[in-house]
C-alpha cells in the first residue's frame, strides 16, 4: 500500500507522456491511460490485500519533513478516502477518454497537468498531516488552473484567475488557521504538531475554536462551493476544457466537502454545532439559488455548473445536521454526484465538439440523429434530479431524512430543490434533444418552412464506441449504486463521527 | 585585535582589500574580462570565508565597538555576495556591447559589497551610517552608468538626491538616539540610562525613515519605480535585492537589540511600523496592478514584499526573536532567489535587441508564447513568480509561512488579514505574467516579434546556471530544512 508511489507515478507518467508526444503524435494518450490504467489496478489489489480495517485511520506512512516545525509527511486511508481516491481514480480514467479527441495542441503538456493535478488531489485525501494537506491543497490548483488557462475556451484567462484567487485568498485564510492551531498545540504541551490526530486532542475554548473553524470553513466553503462565494464556479466550469470540468465538478468539489467532514466537523464539534443553523441555512441558500440560476441559464455547462452548486447545498445541509443517517447520504452524495455531473459534463463536451457552441438556444432536436445520445443524456438527466433507481436519489433520500430529525423547516424547503432540480434537468434535455432542429428552425424563421430534408452536415453524428464506453459505465455505475447504495454505504453503517454525534445529544 | 576577530572580520577585509587590488590592477592593464574574474575571485574568497565562519558554533563576536560578526549577518553576507556575482556576471554581458572598457564598474560593485558588508555586521550607529553611505553612493554611479540612455541621467539624480535626503534624516535620528541612550552602540543596557521616551521616540521615527527610504515602504517609495526601471537591469538587481537585505538585517539587529528602550511608548512604535507595513502591503500590490512595464511592476512588487517582511518586527514575547530572525532571513532567501531569476531572464531576453536594453522598456507582452519556444527560461519565470506569489512548491511559500508563524505568535491579525488581501490582490499580476508565457503566439503577430526579445537557445553555460536556480528554488521551497537549520 503505497500511496506516494501512486503518485509519483502519475507525476512521471504525465512527464513520460509530454515527453512522448514530442516524439510520436498520439502517444501522450496512451501513456496516460496505461499510467492511470496501472495505478487503478494497482490500487485496488493493494487496497484488498493490506487486510488493514479502514474504519479507522490507517496511518501508511509517517516522516520527519520539516524538522524545525515538526512538519511530517504523513499519508493515511481509512474508507472516506478510499471511497474519493477510487472515485478521482475512476473519473480520471474518464477524464482522458474524454479529452481523446478534444485536445488537438500542446497535447504532451495537457496530459501532464492531468495527471499533476490527480496526483495533487489523491494527496489532499490522503494527507494526514495539516501541513502536508495545505500543501497537497495548494499544488493540486496549479496543474488545474493551467488546463483552465491554457485549453479553455474563448473567455479563459479571466475565469482561471478569478477560480485561482478565490481559492488561494481562502486557503491562506486556512493557512493562517492551520499556523494557529499548531501554535496553540505548542502552548499547550511544548511542542509544535502539524500532525492531525494530535489536533484531535486539543483543547479549545469555544471562542477560539469558533474564529478556527471558520478560518477552515471558508476554506471549504469556497471549494464546495457555498452561495455566497460561489461564483468563481460557472466560470471556472464553462471555460474549462471538458476534462477540466469534469475533474471540477467530480473531484474538486468534493475535497471541500472532504475537508468539512474530516476537519471541521472533527476537530471543532462544539463549534461547528454552534454554526450549523447558519451553515444549514447557506446549504437552503445554495439548494434554492443554484437550481433558479440553473433555470435560468442558456449555457449548457452553466446549467450543470449552477445545478452543482444545488447538489453540494444538500451536502452542507445533511453535514451539519450531525446525524448518521446524513452522514451516509452525504458521502453517496459526493459519489453520484461525481459521477453524474461528470457524466453531464461530458455530454457538453460532446455535443460541443459536434456543433462548437455551448448555447441551448442552438440545439434541439438531437434525438433524430443521435438517439444514443440522447437516452443517456435522459438518463444523465435523471439521475441529476434524483429519480428513484439511480445513485443520486437513494444519496439525496438519506441526506434529506437525516436532516429533517434535526432541521425540519429547512428540509422542508430543501426539498423544493428536488423539483426545480426536476425543471431545469428537463429544460436542458428538451431544449437539447426535442424540439425543432436548428436547420428546421433556421428555414422556419426565413420563411421556407416544411422542408424536412437534413442535408448531412446538420446531422449530429451519435456516440462513437469511446464515447459509448465512458457513459455506460458512468451509468452502470449509477444504477448499481442506485439499486444497491450498500456497497458504498456498508463502509460507514458505524459512523465516523459517533465521537461528534454522541456530543450533539438529542 | 586578536586572531579570532580577525577570522571574523575576514569577509570585510577580504573584500576590502579586493577594491585596492582592482584599482592597481586597472592602472597596470585595462581589461574587462580581466576585471570581471579578479571581482569573481574576491567574492568567491569572501564567500568562501563567510560560510566557514556559518557553521562555526560560536554565537558573536564583537569586532571592536563597531562591528558584531554573528550567524545573521553571516548568512546575508553570503547572500549579498551570491547576489553580486550574478549581478557580474549580468552585467559583463551588457558591458560587453559597447566600445570602452567598464573597469570602474567592476569597483563600484564592490564597493557596494563592502558598505552592505559593513551595513549587516554593524552593531553601532557610526559603522551603520559609513556603510550605508558606502552602499549608497557606490549604487549612485551605477544607477547612472549606462549615461546614453533615456532614463540614466533622471534615475541617477533621482536616486542621489533622494537617498541624501534620507541620510540625513537617519543621521538626525542617531542623534536624537544618541542624546537619549549616551551611546552610539547597539547594544545599551537598558537599565543602566534614564531614557526620555519622547525625544528617542523622535529619534526612532527619523532613523526608520531613512531606513524605510532604502526598503522603499511606503509612503517612502516613489522613487523604486522610476529608478528601477531607469536604472541597468543588473544594477536594478543590486537595488532590489543588496540594498534590501543589508537595510532589513541592520533594521532587525537595531530593533531587537534596541525595543527595550523604547517601553514607554512600545504600543505606538507598534502602531507606527503596522501603518508602513500595511500601506506597503496595499500600495505595492495596488500599484503593480496596471503595470506593463516588467521592471515597473517588479518595483512595486518589491514594495508590497518589503511590508510583509516587515511584519517579523512586531514580535512581542522575546523567546519568538529567534523565529523572526529565522522567518526573516528565509524570506529574504526566497525572495532573493526569486527576484535574481526574473532579472536573469529579463537580461537574457533583452539579448540582442539594443534599444531595449538602453531603456529598459520591456513589458509583459514581449514575454508571450515564450513557454512554447524557451521552456528552460519560462519554467525560470513561472517558479519565480510563483515563489514571490507564495505558493507551494517554492521557496516563497516557505517564506510566507515563516513570516505567518512569526505573526500568528505575536497575534497581529490585521497585518495577517491585510497580508491576505495582499496577497490576493498580487495574484492577479502574478499570474497574469505567468498566463502571457503561455499564450500562443499567432503567425502575424511573430513576423512582428522576430527581431525582438525572447531567445530560443541559450548557451550551455547559462541554460545549466538556470537550472540550478530553478532548482534551487524548487528545492528550498519542497525541502527547506537544507537552508533552515542553518538560520
Amino acid at each position: 500500500m503505497n500511496i506516494t508511489l501512486v503518485m509519483c507515478s502519475l507525476l512521471l507518467g504525465g512527464l513520460l507522456a509530454w515527453y512522448a508526444e514530442g516524439i510520436k503524435k498520439h502517444s501522450a494518450r496512451w501513456l496516460a491511460l496505461l499510467t492511470v490504467l496501472l495505478l487503478c489496478f494497482y490500487f485496488v489489489i493493494s487496497v484488498t490485500s493490506a487486510g488493514l480495517d479502514f474504519s479507522e485511520l490507517q496511518i501508511l506512512i509517517r516522516l520527519p519533513w520539516i524538522t524545525s516545525f515538526n512538519i511530517e509527511y504523513t499519508l493515511a486511508l481509512d474508507y472516506l478516502s478510499l471511497v474519493l481516491v477510487l472515485l478521482t481514480l475512476f473519473l480520471s480514467v474518464v477524464c482522458i477518454l474524454i479529452s481523446w479527441q478534444e485536445i488537438q495542441n500542446k497535447t504532451g503538456f495537457y496530459y501532464f497537468n492531468l495527471l499533476a493535478s490527480i496526483a495533487g488531489i489523491i494527496g489532499v485525501f490522503t494527507a494526514m498531516d495539516m501541513f502536508l494537506f495545505f500543501f497537497f491543497w495548494e499544488v493540486m490548483l496549479l496543474p488545474m488552473t493551467a488546463l483552465i488557462a491554457i485549453w479553455g475556451h474563448e473567455n479563459k484567462h479571466f475565469a482561471a484567475i478569478k477560480f485561482f484567487i478565490f481559492t488561494q485568498v481562502s486557503s491562506l485564510i486556512m493557512l493562517v488557521a492551520i499556523i494557529a492551531m499548531a501554535t496553540i498545540h505548542f502552548q499547550q504541551t511544548d511542542q509544535v504538531s502539524f500532525f492531525y490526530q494530535d489536533w484531535l486532542v486539543i483543547e479549545l475554548p469555544l471562542s477560539v475554536s469558533t474564529y478556527l473553524m471558520l478560518g477552515f470553513f471558508i476554506a471549504f466553503a469556497v471549494k464546495l462551493p457555498l452561495v455566497p462565494v460561489h461564483s468563481w464556479l460557472p466560470d471556472a466550469h464553462t471555460q474549462a476544457p471538458t476534462a477540466g470540468s469534469v475533474l471540477l465538478a467530480g473531484v474538486l468539489l468534493k475535497t471541500g466537502a472532504y475537508g468539512l467532514i474530516r476537519f471541521v466537523l472533527q476537530l471543532f464539534p462544539l463549534a461547528s454545532m454552534d454554526f450549523a443553523p447558519i451553515a444549514a441555512t447557506l446549504g437552503i441558500v445554495s439548494i434554492l439559488y443554484g437550481a433558479k440560476m440553473a433555470f435560468a441559464q442558456q449555457d449548457f455547462k452553466r446549467l450543470v455548473a449552477y445545478s452543482s452548486i444545488s447538489h453540494m447545498g444538500f451536502v452542507i445541509l445533511a453535514l451539519f445536521s450531525f446525524n448518521a443517517i446524513a452522514y451516509q447520504g452525504v458521502v453517496l452524495t459526493l459519489v453520484a454526484h461525481g459521477l453524474s455531473s461528470a457524466a453531464l459534463f461530458s455530454l457538453a463536451g460532446m455535443i460541443y465538439s459536434r456543433i462548437h457552441t455551448r448555447n441551448l438556444s442552438q440545439m434541439g432536436g438531437f434525438w433524430r440523429s443521435a438517439p444514443r445520445m440522447g437516452g443517456f443524456a435522459l438518463a444523465f438527466v435523471a439521475a441529476a434530479f434524483g429519480l428513484p433507481g439511480l445513485a443520486n436519489f437513494v444519496a439525496e433520500f438519506l441526506s434529506l431524512i437525516g436532516a429533517y430529525q434535526r432541521f425540519p423547516l429547512l428540509t422542508i424547503l430543501a426539498a423544493f430543490g428536488l423539483i426545480a432540480s426536476t425543471i431545469y434537468g428537463m429544460v436542458l434535455f428538451q431544449s437539447a434533444f426535442q424540439g425543432e432542429t436548428q436547420e428546421n428552425k433556421q428555414r422556419k424563421s426565413i420563411g421556407k418552412n416544411k422542408v424536412q430534408d437534413f442535408t448531412k452536415e446538420n446531422l449530429v453524428t451519435d456516440l462513437s464506441k469511446r464515447e459509448l464506453l465512458v457513459f455506460s459505465s458512468l451509468l452502470a455505475l449509477l444504477i448499481i449504486l442506485g439499486f444497491y447504495p450498500n456497497i458504498v454505504l456498508m463502509f460507514f453503517q458505524i459512523p465516523e463521527l459517533t465521537l461528534v454525534f454522541n456530543t450533539v445529544g438529542e | 585585535m586578536t586572531q579570532l576577530m580577525m577570522q571574523y572580520l575576514s569577509p570585510l577585509l577580504i573584500v576590502a582589500f579586493g577594491i585596492v587590488l582592482s584599482l592597481l590592477l586597472i592602472a597596470w592593464r585595462r581589461s574587462q574580462k580581466l576585471i570581471l574574474h579578479f571581482t569573481l575571485a574576491i567574492f568567491v574568497c569572501a564567500l568562501l570565508s563567510s560560510i566557514s565562519l556559518v557553521s562555526n558554533t560560536i554565537d558573536a563576536v564583537q569586532i571592536t565597538a563597531l562591528i558584531k560578526g554573528d550567524n545573521y549577518a553571516y548568512i546575508a553576507f553570503i547572500l549579498i555576495l551570491l547576489v553580486s556575482m550574478v549581478v557580474g556576471f549580468l552585467s559583463s554581458s551588457w558591458l560587453r556591447h559597447s566600445v570602452e572598457v567598464h573597469d570602474e564598474f567592476f569597483v563600484l560593485l564592490q564597493l557596494v559589497v563592502l558598505g552592505s558588508g559593513v551595513v549587516v555586521m554593524s552593531d553601532h550607529f557610526a559603522a551603520l551610517f559609513l556603510g550605508f553611505e558606502l552602499l549608497s553612493i557606490a549604487l549612485v554611479g551605477m544607477v547612472g552608468y549606462s549615461r546614453g540612455s533615456k532614463y540614466g541621467v533622471e534615475s541617477a539624480f533621482k536616486y542621489l538626491v533622494l537617498s541624501a535626503t534620507a541620510s540625513s534624516f537617519m543621521l538626525l535620528g542617531i542623534a536624537f538616539v544618541y542624546s537619549q541612550s549616551g551611546s552610539l552602540s547597539f547594544s545599551v543596557d537598558a537599565f543602566s540610562i534614564a531614557v526620555n521616551g519622547q525625544l528617542y521616540f523622535v529619534g526612532f521615527l527619523l532613523f526608520i525613515v531613512g531606513v524605510a527610504f532604502k526598503l522603499s515602504l511606503a509612503p517612502f517609495h516613489f522613487w523604486t519605480p522610476d529608478v528601477y526601471q531607469g536604472a541597468p537591469t543588473s544594477v536594478t538587481l543590486l537595488l532590489a535585492t543588496v540594498s534590501k537585505v543589508a537595510m532589513f538585517v541592520v533594521l532587525m539587529k537595531y530593533w531587537f537589540s534596541q525595543s527595550s528602550l523604547l517601553a514607554d511608548s512600545a504600543s505606538n512604535v507598534h502602531t507606527l511600523v503596522s501603518i508602513l507595513a500595511i500601506l506597503s502591503m496595499l500600495t505595492g500590490n495596488f500599484l503593480a496592478l496596471k503595470q506593463q512595464n516588467i521592471k515597473r511592476l517588479l518595483a512595486y512588487s518589491s514594495i508590497a514584499h518589503m511590508g510583509y517582511l516587515l511584519m517579523v518586527l512586531l514580535v512581542v514575547f522575546p523567546q519568538s526573536v529567534h523565529l523572526a530572525w529565522q522567518s526573516a532571513l528565509f524570506y529574504l532567501i526566497a525572495y532573493v532567489i526569486a527576484t535574481i531569476s526574473l532579472f536573469i531572464a529579463l537580461q537574457l531576453s533583452e539579448g540582442k535587441n539594443a534599444n531595449t536594453t538602453l531603456d529598459g522598456e520591456q513589458a509583459i507582452s514581449d514575454w508571450q508564447g515564450m513557454f512554447w519556444h524557451n521552456r528552460v527560461l519560462a519554467l525560470l519565470i513561472i517558479v519565480a513568480i510563483l515563489s514571490l506569489a507564495g505558493i507551494p512548491l517554492t521557496a516563497g511559500f516557505i517564506g510566507k509561512f515563516y513570516v505567518l508563524n512569526t505573526a500568528v505568535q505575536a497575534q497581529q491579525w490585521w497585518l495577517i488579514t491585510t497580508l491576505i488581501v495582499g496577497s490576493g490582490i498580487g495574484l492577479f499580476y502574478y499570474l497574469k505574467i505567468i498566463f502571457t508565457l503561455f499564450d500562443g503566439v499567432n503567425q502575424e503577430q511573430s513576423m512582428y516579434l522576430t527581431n525582438a526579445v525572447v531567445p530560443t537557445e541559450l548557451s550551455p553555460v547559462v541554460n545549466l546556471s538556470v537550472i540550478l536556480i530553478i532548482l534551487a528554488g524548487v528545492i528550498l521551497g519542497v525541502y527547506p530544512d537544507i537552508v533552515s537549520q542553518m538560520l
